[in-house]
């Protein structure tokens, strides 16, 4: 039962055990405590392909130089698809020129580079020009994408990048600008297990955030309550904890809260309504951080966010039992996060039996956790993002301001049979071929039915050795109920079991064995659940 | 007034103000579902086929003002004259040149177009207004669940097969997901029924899970279930009837011929959903728009006359619609942006009202130069779940939709 235990503290703090973090055998709350020390190393994320391949570089270079209309962008930006790409940070490309990584640059050297030349606007770009820049923009997101898909796979820090996972969804912003979304998830990665006052202001005031919600927009004669609203609803208080007029008076203290054209937050004072407001029966000169604060002060702030946390690392259905003391201790603790989180993650309840296998994994936490558990190897995680869009989690293109909706909502016919045949089209090349649907048009306008299929292509490796390692020799016959054991969370039922053991008989050597063992128990429905 | 109650105000009262008045829901006897129902040929139940036209067709160039000075001031070089080729349909409004099939239809009376068609406060976002189109809520709102899974959810509860809605693509949008229920998205029942077919998954298919009612790992094995005996209903019915119909060489046409096929093997389906993309027309807007409103124009006519050879046409509504219209002048690239209201057509071989059925939206009275919507797409949405499916439109949209009664 302790194995089972600690896997499940893998999975639900982090993305999966690995065989050597079984082999350690600490007990969960040890394990809890190397989790909790590990996740406190913040390192940013920086994307290649975002300083290679910066949109506004690439066509704002053009006419300034007409007539390097078509060498300009070309020798800036490196076929995104092609394996040389530099910089992509999984383990198949370490082979990559070192000097790749050096040349990332921080965010406020792209803010540099966009302010030395003039803004273009978008009906000023030649068809030309449109296509490239909205490329540079998709290749931007696909890189910031794998960038942080590797970290989830492969960092230590697994509780942070998790944490991260769900503010991510629960902060959901979608926009054009590469840069300012990758300063956003930043942010949420830096402060994800802080306190969440700090977490909600500093997300407040990043420009994707402000662009998003319209507060560009929001100024002191014409109010734009969208921010104020999300802030309450979505963000901290949820339905029902505030009226249409605290909405009112919270968009009007945050008038003037912008951003300028290097993409810093500022405050512009002159669209500031400085006049008396009412929210939430404080009256005052509120100004966007007073708002902030006294949102906070709500009880309901504390149970609205245990629940939504609860539902994302413990069970979809959520135990008042569970989740008032916790909301108690996190309004005491100030709304510290990780310590709120060490609790959910220490509590009795949360080790029973019928607290496992109760979450189906989101997207990016079944390849990642594929990735993780497995140690593979990828050539092209590109492709795995459109394995990841297929069943319906695209990272930075959340569905709505909501973010996605999770647990059964993952699972249609269409996106069950994916899951269940991926571990096959993974690892033993089956043949696959799904056309994505055209919803991100918002950054690439009519791409074609052939740029929208994702296709099988052997870009796989499966080591074996860690596995054989946790085996330990064990023999043939046992090995299916051993491995069963060690990657999914629900019991290995006896005519699963007799599925599997037919599957692995077909094999000609050991080491295929293995592999059909893999691919079979990887298959099963309860693989889908941590 | 709040904000939202203003929004549902406005919403309202454009429907009741604007829309004539044999739309209006009276909710006489003889509207009503079991009625018609009963006097239906055979008593067969009815179908609906959405074709959700993605990337924000430019509604004026499709339904075209020709004798409006406005139009043609706004759009000097992208304006289409009667020298074109358009395909007058009254005295102000013609259709596309390229829409012959549809033109046909007109004239049979098995079309109607529905004008100026929007929501309140719209959403420019091809992202964010596919998601109120699919999931029928208003811009204010954020719903999970699109308009047809809950259709599916409290239409077709207890023993409904899961392919009571397909959507004919590789993977199931918004509008299908359902709370309880999803609509079964496929490209064609070979391929599905393939999918299902190895050996281990079929066996797996057949089990049930040992896990507790209503569990996750139970809805896991729920689902798979499901899908493997609707890919198989789906894969048997569908060798009853092969269309010999002519359909355009693309994957619309493709994807249209399947939705024929299934419907004239006596697939027990009442929904189906397609889309045809590429309509995001900011650049050259001309030959691209001609050459996609022709391949829809073509594709449904094929539809409408392969559905009444197998006497399934007078059963069969479709709805066209997309997710936005374009603004009304042009751009400097000779193609338009992302604007506001826009056309809606239905189809079908039992129309009740066919023709054009509201007054095209003003070019006089513009909002910052888009289109004013003069009716609420949920209106049709209501009008389309009660008097056509037979459904509960309000545990569907909710309270407050206008039903527009007389249209189908």
């Amino acid at each position: 039962m302790n194995a089972q235990q600690l896997q499940h503290l893998y999975w639900r703090a982090g993305f999966g055990p690995r065989p050597q973090d079984v082999a350690a055998g600490l007990s969960p709350s040890k394990a809890l405590r190397q989790l909790l020390h590990e996740a406190r190393t913040y390192e940013p994320i920086t994307s290649a392909a975002l300083s290679y391949n910066d949109p506004q570089g690439a066509v704002m270079a053009v006419p300034a130089a007409p007539a390097t209309l078509a060498a300009g962008p070309a020798a800036a930006a490196p076929a995104p698809a092609s394996s040389a790409q530099p910089g992509t940070l999984s383990p198949a490309r370490m082979d990559a020129p070192p000097a790749a990584v050096d040349a990332l640059r921080p965010r406020s050297a792209l803010a540099l580079r966009r302010q030395g030349v003039p803004q273009l606007r978008r009906a000023d770009l030649t068809p030309e020009q449109r296509k490239l820049q909205n490329e540079a923009i998709r290749d931007a997101f696909i890189g910031m994408s794998t960038a942080w898909m590797d970290k989830m796979a492969t960092s230590p820090g697994q509780l942070r990048e998790k944490v991260a996972l769900f503010w991510h969804g629960h902060f959901a912003c979608r926009t054009r600008r590469p840069d300012d979304s990758l300063a956003l998830l930043n942010t949420i990665r830096e402060k994800a297990l802080g306190k969440f006052p700090d977490l909600l202001l500093a997300v407040s005031q990043e420009p994707a955030m402000l662009q998003f919600l319209n507060n560009q927009q929001n100024r002191k004669e014409h109010p734009n309550e969208n921010f104020a609203r999300e802030v309450m609803e979505l963000f901290t208080l949820g339905r029902g904890n505030y009226t249409e007029n605290d909405v009112k008076e919270a968009a009007r203290a945050f008038t003037g809260w912008s951003y300028d054209a290097q993409s810093r937050f500022t405050f512009r004072e002159r669209q500031h309504d400085a006049g008396p407001k009412t929210l939430l029966g404080q009256t005052g000169n509120f100004g966007g951080e007073d708002a902030l604060r006294i949102i906070m002060q709500q009880p309901a702030a504390a149970t609205f966010l245990v629940t939504k946390l609860y539902r994302f690392f413990v069970n979809d259905v959520p135990n008042p039992a569970h989740i008032e003391p916790l909301a108690a201790a996190f309004r005491k603790s100030h709304y510290d996060i990780g310590d709120l989180l060490e609790r959910m993650f220490s509590a009795d309840w949360f080790y029973e039996p019928a607290a496992m296998a109760t979450i189906i994994k989101s997207p990016v936490v079944l390849v990642a956790g594929l990735r993780r558990t497995l140690n593979l190897k990828v050539d092209n995680d590109r492709q795995l993002l459109g394995y990841q869009k297929a069943l319906g989690q695209t990272l930075f293109m959340p569905p709505n301001v909501a973010g996605w909706p999770g647990g059964r909502a993952w699972i249609d016919s269409s996106s069950l049979l994916l899951r269940l045949q991926l571990p096959s089209i993974l690892f033993k090349n089956a043949e696959f071929a799904v056309r994505l649907k055209d919803d991100e048009n918002d950054i690439t306008p009519q791409t074609t039915g052939r740029e929208r299929t994702v296709k099988t292509t052997e870009t796989t490796h499966l080591p074996l050795a860690p596995i054989q390692q946790l085996l330990g020799g064990a023999p043939p016959e046992s090995q299916p109920q051993l491995l069963a054991d060690f990657l999914l969370q629900a019991p290995l039922r006896p005519e699963n079991l007799a599925l599997v053991q037919q599957a692995a008989a077909k094999a000609a050597t050991p080491e295929e064995r293995l592999r059909n063992t893999l691919v079979s128990l990887l298959s099963l429905p309860e693989y889908q659940l941590a | 007034m709040q904000r939202r109650d203003f929004l549902q105000a406005s919403a309202l009262a454009s429907t009741l103000l604007l829309v004539p008045k044999f739309l209006h829901a009276l909710d006489r006897p003889e509207n009503q579902l079991a009625a018609r129902l009963r006097d239906a040929p055979g008593g067969a139940a009815r179908r609906l086929i959405v074709v959700q036209l993605g990337g924000g067709n430019d509604g004026l160039n499709t339904i075209v003002p020709f004798r409006n000075d406005l139009y043609y001031k706004a759009r000097p070089t992208l304006a289409l004259r009667e020298a074109d080729g358009l395909l007058p349909v009254s005295d102000e409004l013609a259709l596309h040149q390229s829409m012959k099939g549809l033109k046909g239809l007109f004239d049979q009376g098995q079309l109607a177009i529905c004008n100026a068609v929007g929501y309140p406060n719209p959403d420019r976002s091809h992202f964010r207004s596919m998601d109120i189109w699919q999931s029928g809520s208003g811009s204010e709102q954020l719903l999970s669940t699109g308009w047809l899974g809950r259709y599916l959810d409290s239409n077709c509860a207890g023993g409904a097969p899961a392919y009571q809605a397909l959507e004919i693509d590789d993977t199931l949008s918004l509008a299908l997901k359902g709370a309880q229920r999803n609509g079964l998205a496929l490209k064609n029942p070979g391929k599905f029924h393939q999918l299902t077919q190895s050996r281990y998954l079929s066996r797996l298919s057949q089990e049930k899970a040992a896990a507790p009612a209503g569990s996750e790992l139970d809805y896991l094995y729920k689902t798979l279930a499901e899908t493997a005996s609707s890919a198989d209903y789906l894969y048997e019915k569908s060798k009853i009837h092969n269309s010999t119909a002519t359909y355009p060489n693309t994957d619309f046409g493709r994807n249209l011929k399947t939705t024929a096929e299934l419907i004239g093997s006596g697939v027990e389906s009442r929904v189906y959903y397609l889309a045809l993309s590429g309509f995001d027309t900011h650049v050259g807007q001309h030959g691209r728009q001609a050459q996609l409103l022709g391949e829809l124009s073509d594709g449904l006519a094929a539809l409408a006359a392969d559905l009444q050879k197998s006497s399934e046409w007078n059963n069969t509504l479709v709805m066209v619609f997309s997710e936005f219209g374009r603004r009304v002048s042009q751009n400097a690239s000779n193609g338009t942006d992302h604007g506001t209201a826009n056309n809606v057509f239905l189809l079908s071989g039992a129309l009740r009202k066919p023709g054009l059925l509201n007054q095209p939206a003003s070019l006089q009275d513009l909002d910052q130069g888009d289109l004013r919507y003069q009716l609420d797409f949920r209106s049709l949405y209501a009008s389309i779940l009660t008097d056509w499916l037979g459904a509960d439109d309000k545990l569907v949209l909710g309270p407050g939709i206008e039903k527009l009664a007389g249209l189908v």
